[in-house]
Order: structure tokens, then sequence, then C-alpha cells
């Protein structure tokens, strides 16, 4: 097993191989463990650092500091401004997801294909059927179902709408509830532990804690933490850093899209988050993270979970300071904290400023701004229903909620876009797919259209949101990819 | 941390960190996660203490002192007036109550001890599941 970290170098390195794969979460580790397996010599680049399974704990700022990019405060420019996090660490985004996985709706996969010419539901049946087995896609054991969820549930039953158990990537998940901080038992099946190992197996190298810096014509130069370079010569690239990074690499490296669409057509699935204050102790910190989804309003754009959020996470949230904050704080173990996922319409751009380094400009539209009001109402109501006793609304200068009815008095007046409170971790389509070249940037296999050898193979490529996690849409995307690239090996010479 | 931009953070976390603010530790955290950052981030969070600090002197009641030098009243409306004001300064404040609720004894007092639990669930999930674990 060949792991190169920034700290075991002391000069310059050099690598040649058959392919590169640039990141190594969903999209990259599975590409490279299906290259490595297939005999090709890859070479992983990781950004992140290389943490273990041991080494994860329930300190969430030291996970943003550690397993995030920019301590997971990335910040989009805009009204308003939505705030993301991207994982930045061996594994990417899956260490630290909710570890949530759904295939991509069918009336999605049906408008890439009638949109995009993408791909179809037939094509990705089989992917999706592989990736479940591989990650041990699965219902959640019922004795790790925390209260938490159980009220989500509660009040979902008690207004008669649907509610899912939500399926995730795990293996008899303890139900730590530390899913964000990395999966401190390993039940997680994160790329971590399933992937980048496998790839290590078959023989891949993992050079770690290095950025790649440009894509040449003959490979990629990356460069240490510690400031030596890496050069890596390869005769197929495949970049899957994510939906900001990816087309921020393209473009410095002076890779165009004849379609013009590179770095357009950002969808974030746009978050807020219901505070609900219960009379008995909740303890939402006890049982996994987010068990259930309300699926009654997905044909609208708009699911509703409850995610405990630790901590730190939750004062950041908390419309208040000072001895106010400390009140509010005080009730935290009879806290939930609920909210919409929004289908957004997509209209962010990634773009590089000088001496700034890429910057996401996200423009929320009427027609999202108005689902995260309505997210917003369902999850009050769904809250109350459950038997809260009162709400903190994601908008500046709202007073907390004692009723629904006070909830609908806030959103019968006008809520402006700028005092919401939005934030993001599922970015996708800046480097969309489409079999047309004048309306994708790569193909329906992920190979850039007009420069064959360089694939992509990350949520950049989806044509539209999915309205759902889209880890195991990412993963098998990648799978897909992996086999089409194998099969025509002799092509790429490798 | 230059030795200015530290009083101004004492102040800042004094007025929006709960009593006791537990400054020294969440400073500590704070520096920490600053260094975290990209150099582009660090220095627009520099800029905005700077701006918070100097800008208090414009604040009517701060009689053209600045935020670092205000008493607490002073100061808490000053940055009262400034949260309604400004998406950026709350992002200010979110990253440094979150330090300050990083700290352990800010945890524990609000019934946050994920450590035995987590251990707790752990050994039970080997306990049940071993044999397919290994």
């Amino acid at each position: 097993m060949t792991i190169i970290q920034a700290a075991d170098i002391a000069n310059d390195q050099h690598a040649e191989c058959g392919a590169v794969v640039v990141g190594t979460g969903a999209g990259g580790a599975t590409m490279a463990a299906e290259l490595a397996r297939a005999g090709i010599d890859v070479v992983m680049i990781e950004e992140g650092g290389y943490h273990t399974t041991g080494t994860f704990t329930a300190e969430s700022v030291r996970a943003l500091r550690t397993l995030y990019r920019d301590g997971g405060g990335g910040m989009t420019l805009g009204w308003p401004s939505v705030l993301f996090a991207e994982g930045r660490c061996v594994g990417g985004s899956t260490v630290v997801n909710g570890g949530m996985s759904w295939r991509t709706p069918a009336r999605v996969l049906a408008r890439w294909a009638e949109e995009a010419d993408a791909v179809t539901e037939r094509d990705m049946d089989p992917y999706f059927e592989d990736v479940e087995s591989r990650l041990h896609v699965a219902l959640q054991d019922p004795e790790t179902i925390g209260r938490d969820s159980e009220l989500l549930k509660a009040g979902a039953d008690v207004l008669g709408w649907q509610i899912v158990p939500n399926r995730r990537n795990q293996l008899h998940c303890a139900g730590t509830n530390n899913c964000n901080n990395g999966c401190p038992t390993g039940a997680k099946q994160s790329m971590l532990v399933t992937h980048v190992p496998r790839a290590l197996a078959a023989g891949a190298r993992l050079y770690t804690d290095c950025r790649v810096v440009k894509i040449t014509g003959s490979g990629v130069l990356a460069r240490f933490a510690t400031g030596q370079k890496l050069t890596v010569r390869a005769r197929v690239i495949v970049v899957a850093a994510g939906a900001i990074q990816t087309p921020a690499l393209l473009r410095r490296s002076g890779i165009g899209s004849p379609s013009g669409q590179l770095g357009r057509n950002l969808a974030m699935h746009p978050n807020a988050n219901v505070i609900a204050f219960f009379d008995e102790e909740v303890t939402g910190w006890h049982g996994v993270h987010q068990a259930f989804q309300v699926r009654e309003f997905m044909s609208d754009g708009i699911i509703v979970t409850a995610n405990n959020l630790a901590p730190p996470m939750l004062a950041a949230m908390m419309p208040a300071h000072g001895r106010e904050l400390g009140e509010l704080m005080a009730g935290y173990n009879h806290v939930v904290t609920a909210g919409p996922l929004i289908e957004d319409d997509g209209t962010g751009r990634v773009r590089t400023v000088p001496g700034a380094g890429p910057q996401v400009f996200y423009r929320l539209t009427d027609r999202d701004a108005a689902r995260i009001l309505r997210g917003v109402e369902l999850t009050a109501e769904v809250m109350f229903a459950a038997g809260a006793r009162r709400v903190l609304l994601p908008f500046d200068g709202v007073p907390p909620a004692l009723t629904l009815r006070e909830v609908k008095g806030v959103l019968a007046r006008p809520v402006p876009k700028r005092s919401m409170r939005l934030y993001s971790i599922h970015l996708m389509g800046t480097a969309r797919m489409s079999r047309d070249p004048r309306r994708g940037v790569v193909n329906s296999f992920g190979e850039f259209h007009g420069r064959p050898g360089l694939f992509v193979t990350d949520a950049s490529v989806f044509p539209t949101p999915t309205g759902l996690n889209p880890m195991e849409t990412i993963v098998a995307l990648a799978l897909r990819n992996a086999r089409h690239l194998v099969e025509r090996r002799h092509q790429y010479g490798v | 941390m230059i030795e200015v931009l530290r009083r101004v953070v004492v102040r800042f976390v004094t007025v929006v960190c709960p009593p006791p603010a537990r400054a020294d530790d969440t400073i500590r955290e704070f520096d920490q996660f600053l260094a975290a950052l990209r150099p582009a981030a660090r220095r627009a969070l520099r800029a905005m203490l700077v701006a918070v600090d100097q800008g208090a002197r414009l604040y009517p009641r701060a009689r053209g002192r600045r935020f670092a030098r205000l008493d607490d009243g002073t100061a808490d409306a000053y940055l009262r007036a400034l949260l309604a004001r400004s998406g950026l300064v709350q992002r200010l404040k979110s990253v440094v109550v979150m330090c300050y609720y990083e700290l352990p004894e800010a945890k524990r007092e609000i019934g946050y001890e994920p450590g035995p639990y987590i251990a707790e669930v752990s050994r039970r999930r080997l306990e049940r599941y071993g044999d397919e674990l290994r």
C-alpha cells in the first residue's frame, strides 16, 4: 500500500502512470479503484490529509479544520450568501456526509435524458445495484434511531405526510451521530474505508496533502503543502475535485469548453434550519444522523429532514449572542433541528478571482426563495405537530414563534432573500454532461468534449440537481465511466 | 495573532460568548480555526475585526472610542446594531461562538458529553454484529 504524505518527502517528486486521478471523494476514489483493479497503473492525488477512522472524534471544530476546505466556511457571493461546505481529506465529502444513499429519482434521469441527452434510468440501474451492494446501502438498524428522528416521524404521521426511512451506506451503523466529523467506528462506508483501500490494494499510489496546480499537456503538476512539487505524467487524467474546484482547475489549466458551460449551472440544494424546542428531553445526539426524510412535497422540490447539530454548529446558527445565547443553548438537549432541502433552479457560477481563488456566485431565484419559505413553514408545522413549544426560524430579525399561526404570520409578510440563513453541502452541475458538445462540457461517460483522455467524474457533471443526496449518483456514474474507459483502454494507451 | 487584534478579539469574545466567556481558551480555538483557512479568508476576517474595532468610533454611544475600549453595555449595543445590519459580522460571530462551544467545559455545561455515549454504542455494535463485521 503506497501512501505518500507531505511529511514523508523532502524533494520534488515525479511519477508516471496510466491514469492520474485528482481527488479521492465519491467519484475519484471509485474511478481509481476500478481502473486499478483492471490493471491500470493509477496515481491518486488528494489535496487534503489522510485521517484514519481511529482519529475521528466528536470535536466538530477540529473536524472542520482538518477534514473540510476552508473550515467548512465557503460562502457564495450574492444575496443571500449561502454557506457551503466541501470535504477536503482522503475520501473527500464521503468522510463527512450524512451517509444517505439514494438512486437518482426516475423523473430526474428522464429530464437528464430529455434535456441534456445524457444518461437514462436504464443506463444507470445496473450501476446503482452495484453501488448499493458494494457500499452496503441499507436501512438503519432500529435500535440506532434517535428521539429527534422519532419526533420528525411522529409529526409527519400526525399530519398524514409521507415519510421514508433513509437508506444509508453503512454496515450496522452504531448511531454515534458523528457523521459530519468522520465516522468513529468505520461503519459508514465512505470512500476512506471502501474504494480508496480497494484502489491501494490493487496497486494504486496515493499522494496526500498535495494540491493539483494545473493540468499539463502530459499529466498534472501539483504542489505538496510543504512546498515540494509533484509532476505526474499520465495518459488519462481524471478530475474529481468537486463542483467548485473541478471547473476552477480546468480553467486555470487553460481548458475551456466550446459549450460555454464550464463553471456555470451550479446548483446547491439550499437548506435552512428550523430550531424547535420541546418540553421533553430529546438528546438529539443519541442515535443516527437523519433517519428519515419527509417526501410528501418532493414533487414540489422540497424534502424535510431532522439533523442533530453538535453544540458548535447549533450555536453558530442561533440568532443570539452573550447571555441570551447561553440561555438558548442551555436547552440544547431539548432541541430538534430540522429543515427543508430545496431542489433549486441552478443559477450559480464558479469564477476565479485573482488573489482570492475560486469564488462562487449564486443567485437564489424567486421560485427557490418561495420553496425555502414553504419548506420552513412545513418544517415548523411538522415540529409543532410533534409537540414543539416554540421554533426559531432561519430568517434575520424574526422573533421565536410559539404557534404555527405565528409562523404563518411571519411568512405572510415579505421575507427578504438577504435575511435568509441558508447553507449547502450538495454542489453540482458546473461541468454538465451531454452527448452534444454544444450543450455539455463532457459526454455521457464523463470525457471532456474535444479532449480525449480527460475525464470529469464528480457532481460537476450533473445536468440538473438530483433533488436528493447526490453521493450514490456520483459513485454510479464513476463506475459507468470507469467501465467505459477500461473497455476502450487500448484507445487510451493504458 | 498580533496584539492589537488580540484586544479586539478579546472584547468580541466577551460580548458574543455566554458568560463566562473563557476568552483565552476560545481565542486559542479561534486562532487554530483561522490557521485552517486560506490566506485570503484569513485576511478578510482580520480586516473585518479591524473594521469592527474602528467602526465603533462612528457609533454615537461610543463617543469616539474603539470597540476594544468600550464598556460592556456599549460594546453589546454597538455589536447588536452591527449584527442587525451585516451578514459578515454575523458570520464572524458564528465562528467565535462555534469556537466557544468547542470547549469541553462549555459542552459539559449544556449536557453534551458524547465520548461515553460513542464508546457505549460502539461496544454494543461489536457485541451484536461482531461476527458480520470481522
